[in-house]
């Protein structure tokens, strides 16, 4: 039976990921950050703060799904390659095996969607349990799905450029955290001051928040969707293009 | 079979491999020697197409490293002088994944084939970071011949291994050579060139410097060598025609005095002036 050549680049993360999912302190290590994220600015601060007309809760819930997602699919794809990279070499037998650069690209961001949305489901069960009005839309989903995409594209960039692991800290600190803290998770955009409200438009999780957050599709909605998709399209290439240069 | 024509690789200022030129034929056991930094390992990653050349050309069964990447892929393997295995995973999954990715049919067979050729079919559900590193190079060889390559490159392939692995790898190495495939290995111990290689390429700071089969380049120096210390504490060596002449030259010696048949190692003091370390 013919399989896709970017399925043993799959399988592999996945078996690694099975072995990780086995242990106890990897399920729950995955689930504290969220938790507290919940407990601390939706139980907490955000108790008695009403936002867009609802209960803050509801608000933040999916902001959180969307932060958790991009973390995870950015952060596993930028720190498995990069150490697979220049560390362990394993990357050279995929370079090395007969398959295009863009399967290699496939395999890998599939994977990082895989634990993207897994500790994305991880936030939505808990918010399940923690807020009733809760809703998942087919908006909701798809719009997770091209955030998984999008950010396990940059992860592979990341991990394809960095020289060294600590290197990957650096981009956290310059791309991944503003992003996560201005760009709607915790609080409208639109609450911020002109001048950054622009800069904040550009960040891919700022359109991921809008859409996320939306019962329907309207034209913001689709405007978003749109630089999604440009974003993910282009880290797609970038992502390839990378790997197909690959030279030690 | 492998045709490499002024071959260079630059990093920064460092020139690594110097205008390498070569040829190696097919159904040959082929060794790079020479010491750590001599180029050899970089010259294994121009050909398996893991790092583009500053410049010059190789081929490889008629294909070129710089255009037919994919086809060459297909028809190479190679065992790297770091392990890249992945250690979080069964040595069966490990060759599963590169079956996989090489596209070979019947692979189940093949898994078997080569974990019981490297005596490693009764570990196949062993994860790789409890194998010791004995077993690791054994399954990089195995993983290695899963796609019956016609061109395998071996870097290193007894680094760090204590005699007794290191002779039994030998042996591993010798099964390789079945069905004419071509063998290119590098290494810096003197006994493994002699003991594996038809013909040996002797690299000193990227550039080759001596080229034939062991026996000539010994002929170079004289079948033995005189080794004692002198008065100041230096080791010297004295190279021999015959075992008359060396006993001759130990003669009258205070200190304690060696008298053994030349290696390779003696030829590379002969070209360089350096030991291989």
């Amino acid at each position: 039976m013919m399989r896709a050549e970017w399925y043993p680049v799959f399988l592999r993360e996945m078996l690694m990921f099975r072995r990780k999912l086995m242990k106890l302190g990897y399920l729950f290590s995955a689930m504290v950050v969220p938790i507290i994220y919940l407990v601390t600015f939706g139980l907490g601060l955000g108790r008695n703060v009403p936002i867009q007309g609802g209960d803050y809760l509801n608000y933040l819930i999916p902001g959180l799904v969307a932060m958790s997602s991009m973390n995870n699919s950015y952060t596993w794809v930028a720190s498995a390659l990069n150490l697979n990279r220049l560390y362990f070499k394993t990357f050279q037998v995929f370079v090395q095996s007969p398959i295009r650069s863009s399967s290699i690209m496939i395999g890998e961001v599939l994977a990082g969607m895989v634990k993207g949305l897994f500790a994305s489901g991880l936030i939505v069960i808990v918010g399940f349990v923690m807020s009733r009005d809760l809703s998942i839309t087919p908006l909701f989903v798809v719009t997770l799905l091209l955030n998984c995409f999008l950010f396990a594209c940059l992860g592979v960039i990341v991990g394809m450029i960095t020289k060294s692991h600590e290197d990957t800290s650096t981009y956290n600190n310059f791309f991944i955290l503003p992003m996560a803290f201005f760009s709607g998770t915790f609080f409208p955009v639109d609450r911020m001051p002109d001048l950054l409200k622009w800069f904040v438009y550009i960040f891919p999780l700022t359109h991921t928040n809008i859409v996320i957050r939306k019962p329907a599709l309207d034209g913001e909605g689709v405007a978003s969707i749109v630089i999604l998709a440009i974003y993910a399209a282009l880290f797609f290439i970038a992502g390839s293009r990378l790997i197909k240069n690959y030279s030690e | 079979m492998i045709r490499i024509e002024n071959l260079s690789k630059n990093y920064g200022a460092i020139q690594a491999v110097n205008n390498l030129t070569l040829s190696i034929g097919a159904g040959e056991v082929f060794g790079l020697l020479g010491p750590n930094g001599a180029g050899k390992t970089t010259t294994i990653k121009m050909l398996t197409l893991l790092t583009c050349p500053t410049s010059g050309s190789a081929r490889i069964n008629g294909l070129s490293t710089a255009t037919d990447q994919q086809a060459i892929k297909r028809c190479i393997s190679v065992v790297p002088q770091e392990n890249n295995l992945d250690r979080e995973l069964t040595a069966y999954e490990n060759l599963r994944i590169y079956s996989m990715l090489h596209g070979i049919a019947d692979s189940s067979r093949r898994i078997q084939e080569c974990l019981e050729l490297v005596d490693l079919w009764d570990r196949r559900d062993g994860l790789i970071n409890r194998f010791s590193g004995g077993m690791q190079r054994r399954l990089l060889i195995a993983r290695a011949l899963l796609s019956e390559p016609t061109v395998l490159f071996l870097d290193e392939p007894s680094i760090g291994l204590d005699p007794q692995i290191r002779r039994q790898m030998w042996d591993v190495i010798r099964k390789t050579r079945i069905d004419g495939r071509t063998v290119v290995l590098t290494t810096h111990y003197i006994e493994e060139a002699e003991a594996l290689c038809d013909r040996v390429g002797i690299l000193a700071k990227g550039e080759l410097i001596a080229l034939d089969k062991p026996v000539s380049l010994l002929a170079m120096v004289g079948e033995y060598v005189v080794e004692y210390v002198n008065g100041e504490g230096k080791l010297i060596q004295r190279i021999c025609r015959t075992r008359d002449e060396a006993h001759l030259a130990a003669q009258g010696r205070e200190c304690c005095v060696t008298i053994r048949r030349s290696n390779l190692e003696d030829v590379f003091i002969l070209l360089t002036g350096d030991r291989i370390e």
